[in-house]
């Protein structure tokens, strides 16, 4: 499912604090199948979570989001989790979040300007996260180009699968 | 311009063939890829789902791919096996040479008894515990299973140039694994994403006296404090290491003396108490005697931080001629049949097993809630990687995070204590 980065992403949002672990988020050694993970997700912190989210919600973090396994978060996004914002994100739960096209946001000092259950913009084009009700804003980091494309194509899979077509077509046409 | 081992690591494997810095983008040309139990994912789901009919039609070297079916050894679940025959057959259809999927054990311990990495080379593996590698001098990174996908096919990844962080460990050498406790006691001062996307750099007098199985655990945990790479330097202990392993050739990493370190901390390790992470995070760390007393229900030494010989050798020294504390499950898991086989063959397991300790099947499951789970309660210490809420079965547990030997110590007396009033500590 490609991303389009210029979509503006407006939602309520669900306030989590530092280094939310991905045993919490995919908690996929007790549930192992999707159906299970949507009915559980997030409840180490929100037990009300899986049942109350609703689709193009937000979620703002705090610092080092997604810490722990390599797991990714994609049942975030299949609660209806539009938006991932946090004040920074672990290392492998940014990569998986590129490489599945899942839009996620550094912004430092965003828990600072948002509360649980207020309304956040996310506006990717301008470079600003911001507060719906109250205007407090704060600047999101821009990713390098290749981040955009890998986006734009849908994720790492996706784009690998254009690469190799483009690769294999060419080496084709050249043995003709 | 100076460069630190990143730095280098990423220029040498720079396939535009120039020099990086912290800060910059590169594609990278990969050494080896190590695909453990998830590599289904990889090799078929996600290549179907990215819109290869037949799956992954190729992969770009099949000598550099190095399959081992870790966490799911022996199965637990027939969507396990059946998981595993599906990896087994696209092993078989890609041609992949190097695949272990009858032997249980830890992949990234493997990847070491097998000598399947060198010093200087850059290895990726689709679990976040790949970073060990850098106790041998290796660039080992953690990378996620879509990456794989990428790496499989083409044998290139992106990656951002790290900054660079020095961690200077000062100190004598003990007569017990300290690894754990540094590492801890790190995450509990500097906070547990202190080193986050960056890369460490061990160094300091204590470093030459540190065993490769007290690298590899620091190493290990290096994405416990959030990093990318956690590198050792390559010293005798790591060519010796290396040499009984493989004997193709290599070129280690080494900084530059001028090399530019973001951060620096100096640790001096003898100042150092014994520690325990509380439940449930990394660097919720306290000195051990703000546990003590704390009644434990079960004890784990086991996984790719702490499953290796001088893990078990510490809890046999520990509990040689003494018993377990009543109601005490006290598991030991050897991180690979390499290390299960040395345990064997130096009377370890004898020894623990007359004490009253169960020894569990090499692998990730005491890791997990796997092996050994926890009830409504219960209390947990263990000499593994995480404590999260859950990790261990319940969301009503607690989960202690300490050293092999605090977790011996505490499976003898049956609650936390300070390992010094039941261990002669040098």
């Amino acid at each position: 499912m490609s991303l389009d980065l210029n979509r503006v992403l407006r939602g309520r949002v669900w306030k989590f604090g530092d280094s939310i672990e991905t045993d919490a988020i995919n908690p996929y050694y007790r549930y192992p199948t999707m159906e299970e993970l949507k009915l559980h997700t997030m409840e180490a912190y929100r037990p009300e979570f899986p049942q109350e989210v609703r689709p193009v919600d937000s979620l703002v973090a705090g610092r080092n989001f997604g810490c722990g396994s390599s797991r990714p978060g994609l049942v975030l996004r299949e609660v209806g989790i539009a938006a991932i914002v946090a004040e920074s994100v672990a290392r492998l739960f940014l990569r998986n979040s590129i490489d599945r096209a899942i839009p996620i946001f550094i912004a430092p000092g965003i828990t600072g300007i948002v509360n649980d259950g207020e309304t956040l913009e996310v506006d990717y084009p301008h470079g600003i996260a911001c507060n719906g009700g109250t205007g407090a804003s704060v600047p999101l980091r821009k990713f390098p180009p290749l981040i955009e494309e890998i986006f734009s194509a849908g994720g790492l899979p996706e784009y690998a699968y254009e690469r190799y077509i483009r690769e294999t077509a060419g080496r084709n046409a050249s043995r003709r | 311009m100076a460069q630190t081992i990143a730095e280098k690591l990423f220029s040498l494997h720079n396939l535009a063939g120039r020099p990086v810095h912290a800060g910059d983008m590169l594609e990278a040309r990969i050494d080896g890829a190590m695909v453990h139990y998830h590599a289904n994912e990889p090799m078929h789901d996600l290549a179907l789902q990215a819109g290869f009919k037949d799956g992954l039609p190729r992969v770009w070297d099949r000598e550099r791919v190095f399959v081992l079916v870790d966490h799911h050894q022996p199965t637990l679940s027939q969507k396990q096996a059946d998981e595993n025959a599906l990896i087994r057959r696209e092993v078989e259809r890609l041609g992949i040479q190097c695949f272990h999927d009858s032997e249980p054990g830890i992949a990234h311990q493997m990847m070491a008894d097998y000598g399947l990495m060198r010093p200087g080379e850059l290895v990726v593996g689709n679990d976040s515990h790949t970073i060990s590698y850098g106790a041998l001098n290796v660039g080992g990174l953690g990378i996620t299973r879509a990456d794989m996908l990428y790496v499989l096919l083409f044998g290139e990844l992106w990656f951002q140039v790290p900054q660079s962080i020095k961690v200077t460990l000062n100190g004598r050498p003990r007569n017990y694994p300290v690894a754990k406790d540094i590492i801890l006691y790190l995450a509990g001062r500097y906070g547990d994403d202190f080193a986050g996307s960056m890369s460490i750099e061990y160094g300091g007098t204590l470093v030459p006296r540190l065993s490769i199985d007290s690298r590899m655990c620091l190493s290990a945990h290096g994405v416990e404090v959030g990093a990318k790479l956690a590198v050792f330097p390559c010293d005798d202990a790591t060519r010796s290491f290396i040499r009984a392993r493989t004997d193709k050739a290599y070129e280690p990493l080494a900084a530059d003396t001028d090399a530019r370190y973001e951060r620096e901390i100096v640790l001096d390790v003898d100042a150092m108490p014994f520690v325990v992470a509380k439940p449930h995070q990394f660097g919720n760390v306290a000195p051990v005697a703000e546990a003590a007393g704390r009644r434990i229900h079960q004890a784990i030494i086991g996984s790719c931080a702490n499953g290796r010989f001088e893990d078990v050798e510490i809890a046999a020294r520990l509990l040689k001629g003494r018993k377990v504390a009543k109601g005490v499950r006290f598991i030991v898991s050897p991180a690979s049949q390499h290390v299960y086989l040395a345990c064997l063959k130096a009377g370890l397991i004898e020894t623990l097993v007359e004490a009253g300790a169960q020894v569990a099947t090499p692998g990730c499951g005491v890791c997990q809630p796997k092996v050994g789970f926890l009830s409504d309660g219960e209390v947990c210490i263990t000499a593994t990687t995480r404590n999260f809420k859950g990790r261990k079965g319940s969301m009503q547990a607690d989960i202690y995070l300490a050293g092999p030997l605090t977790v011996a110590a505490a499976a003898l007396a049956g609650e936390i204590v300070d390992p010094k009033e039941v261990f002669d500590v040098a």
